[in-house]
């Protein structure tokens, strides 16, 4: 794309030249015209100077047939202009040179006819010269007419890309405009071509212009981002690239500029960037946030524990040591503060590992929750002592995940689905797989328990929330806060259907990979 | 051997903690070989022979007793300066400590402890434990040479 402010120039000239070259005259195209215009001109002149010899003017033949000559030299060439001046020579001695009526020339008439012969040579030569003239005239022509067509083919070339291309000389005047141009910024070619570019775009230089010119007077070319003003007054930014282009002499004639517009791109970069700052931004306060849970979550499994273990430790000693000396109710005191010191270690514990679930790292591998739920029943056995529960358990999937979590999760699952059924003569819980997909498998842990009221199904995985009186079922309120956050962690859902006195089913969606 | 009794060390900031292990030690007649410092300090002090304990015999004790929580010198460096050390290194140290934290653990058996046993909330499970700490390390483990014993 090496074209520049001459070629379009150039391209100018030839277009003028080519309409303003004149027409030659179309002259006679065949040797048959060619020679009877030769016969008929002389023939013309013969007659006419016959004519006028009959009215006694005398001494126009000469002129006559030497116009008969250059008629035919003119327009017919020289092979007819030879045969006019033969037959005007015959002719002018036959009818005008004593002896008349005879081919023969006397003495005294010879210079005369060498003179007539001459001039009509130099006549000839004249001819010669102006059909040579108008041969090369022509040729030209006719290359200008090609280098014309050639041109303008290229330039219908540059049209079709949907690039921006523009050229300007070294004064910034625009001198070619393509359609991509026309496209981004909206003006024709002939609303740009003449103006200064800057000033039509309202460019806006990433470094200033002097830099920019020494670049590209150096390197011959620059590469960078510009913002430009449309003709709607809208900007855009654009990916430019300039190219110096010199003529023979190295003297820099004109910059041609192509251009990509990048505007999308840019705001799209510029949002990205924005996203990730308030990312970034979030993530330190996340990670303070972190930190903050990380510290509390430490205290309380130290600070927290140790007066509880006081509590529990000297309401035992004093159970053990000053029992003669309580009575009924004292007694049953110490018990009290036992089994709260108890409960509150417990909620600790508790409270504890679903804030570890959080904080840990994930070791992810492939589970096989068969064998994972046989282990989370073994783990739950002291809560089934006594009981008898109908276990059916199905085939289920291998899943992707961390192992010791997700045992956690179908721990709790299981302990609350015999928890709940407690009151049952003949519990029955299933476990199923539900759904097998490509990517993800649905499990579900159903009971035929007291279930609980769907209105409340909200509440059913915050943390200390209950749906059942301490008395009736005992429990921390974290176990299913707990499953959830383990699932979450797994990028599964999970989700609960019951009905009060008629059971639970818990659903949990696991991905396979 | 079973009449042998090793000193135990025990580093315990809490009074009451310090109190009820030394109550469970002594339900089963092992309360009596116990040194308690109320801080790593203090412990180092014992250890090296210094400060106030610059008059005692140089015996090492059979088991060291270490709560994590502590003022001054924290129980890991207490840990980490004991293992350090050419002559205190094969001294046993079992950390005592409410923590169940996992980085609290790790870091200690990097530290090359002996055992990590988080104190029990509950009287009985508490009791238990100090007793079958102390009957296996002051007992039934044989305590590395130069460590003191009972007569």
């Amino acid at each position: 794309m090496d074209i520049g402010q001459e070629r379009v120039e150039g391209q100018a000239e030839l277009k003028h030249a080519a309409s303003t070259i004149p027409r030659f005259s179309p002259g006679v195209r065949s040797a048959l015209q060619g020679y009877g215009l030769a016969a008929s001109s002389v023939l013309m002149a013969l007659g006419a100077a016959l004519l006028l010899a009959n009215y006694n003017f005398r001494g126009v033949e000469f002129p006559l047939f030497l116009m008969a000559i250059a008629l035919t030299v003119w327009y017919a060439g020289i092979g007819p202009a030879t045969v006019a001046l033969a037959l005007s020579a015959v002719a002018f001695n036959y009818f005008f040179i004593k002896p008349f009526h005879t081919l023969y020339i006397t003495r005294e008439d010879l210079p005369y006819y060498v003179v007539f012969l001459l001039f009509a040579l130099l006549l000839t030569w004249f001819s010669t010269v102006r059909r040579r003239v108008e041969r090369e005239l022509v040729k030209s022509r006719d290359e200008l007419q090609r280098e014309v067509e050639i041109r303008t083919q290229q330039a219908d070339l540059l049209n079709l890309t949907h690039d921006t291309i523009f050229v300007r000389d070294m004064n910034d005047l625009i001198t070619y405009w393509n359609r991509g141009a026309q496209e981004l910024y909206g003006w024709s070619p002939s609303e740009a071509i003449g103006e200064r570019t800057h000033q039509l775009l309202r460019t806006v230089f990433p470094l200033s212009l002097e830099e920019i010119q020494l670049e590209l007077l150096r390197a011959g070319r620059w590469e960078g981002e510009l913002e430009h003003t449309k003709a709607d007054g809208t900007t855009v930014v654009v990916a430019s690239r300039w190219s110096l282009q010199c003529n023979e002499l190295d003297k820099p004639v004109a910059i041609l500029e192509t251009s990509n517009d990048i505007t999308q791109r840019k705001r799209g970069e510029e949002e990205i960037r924005t996203l990730n700052r308030e990312l970034g931004k979030r993530t330190i306060e996340l990670e303070a946030t972190n930190k903050e849970l990380e510290a509390f979550a430490y205290s309380t499994s130290h600070d927290l524990r140790a007066p509880l273990r006081h509590v529990a430790g000297y309401a035992e000693l004093l159970q053990r040591n000053a029992a003669a000396v309580l009575d009924e109710k004292g007694t049953q005191y110490v018990s009290m503060i036992l089994e709260s010191a108890k409960r509150m270690g417990t909620l600790i514990d508790d409270l504890l590992a679903f804030s570890r679930i959080g904080r840990a790292e994930t070791r992810k591998s492939v589970v096989s929750l068969n064998q994972l739920v046989r282990e989370a029943q073994s783990e739950v056995a002291d809560e089934m002592a006594g009981r008898k529960i109908v276990w059916n358990i199905g085939i289920l999937p291998d899943v992707y995940g961390d192992r010791s979590m997700l045992k956690l999760a179908f721990v709790n699952l299981i302990s609350n689905a015999v928890k709940f059924t407690g009151t049952r003569t003949h519990a029955e819980i299933a476990i199923s797989c539900d759904e097998r997909g490509e990517d993800g498998v649905t499990v579900s842990v159903r009971d035929n328990g007291v279930g609980f009221d769907m209105k409340y199904v909200n509440k059913l995985f915050g943390v200390f929330q209950r749906l059942h009186r301490t008395e009736e079922f005992e429990g921390t309120g974290i176990g299913l806060a707990t499953v959830q956050r383990i699932i979450h962690r797994h990028g599964g859902q999970v989700w609960a259907e019951s009905s009060v006195d008629g059971g639970a089913t818990f659903y949990v969606s696991l991905s396979k990979h | 051997m079973s009449n042998t009794l090793g000193r135990i060390l025990m580093v315990e900031d809490d009074p009451r903690d310090t109190d009820l292990t030394l109550t469970a030690l002594q339900e089963y007649n092992l309360g009596n070989e116990v040194i308690v410092t109320r801080d790593g300090e203090e412990a180092l002090d014992y250890l090296y022979c210094r400060g106030k304990f610059r008059g005692r015999t140089t015996e090492n004790p059979a088991v060291l007793l270490l709560d994590l929580k502590l003022p001054k010198v924290d129980g890991l460096e207490v840990l980490q300066q004991i293992k350090a050390d050419e002559q205190l290194k094969m001294i046993p140290v079992v950390v005592l400590t409410s923590s169940r934290e996992e980085r609290d653990m790790v870091a200690s058996y990097k530290l090359g402890v002996n055992a990590y046993v988080v104190k029990p909330v509950d009287f009985h499970e508490f009791v238990n434990a100090i007793k079958e700490l102390g009957i296996f390390w002051a007992i039934i483990n044989e305590p590395p040479p130069g460590s003191i014993r009972r007569s």
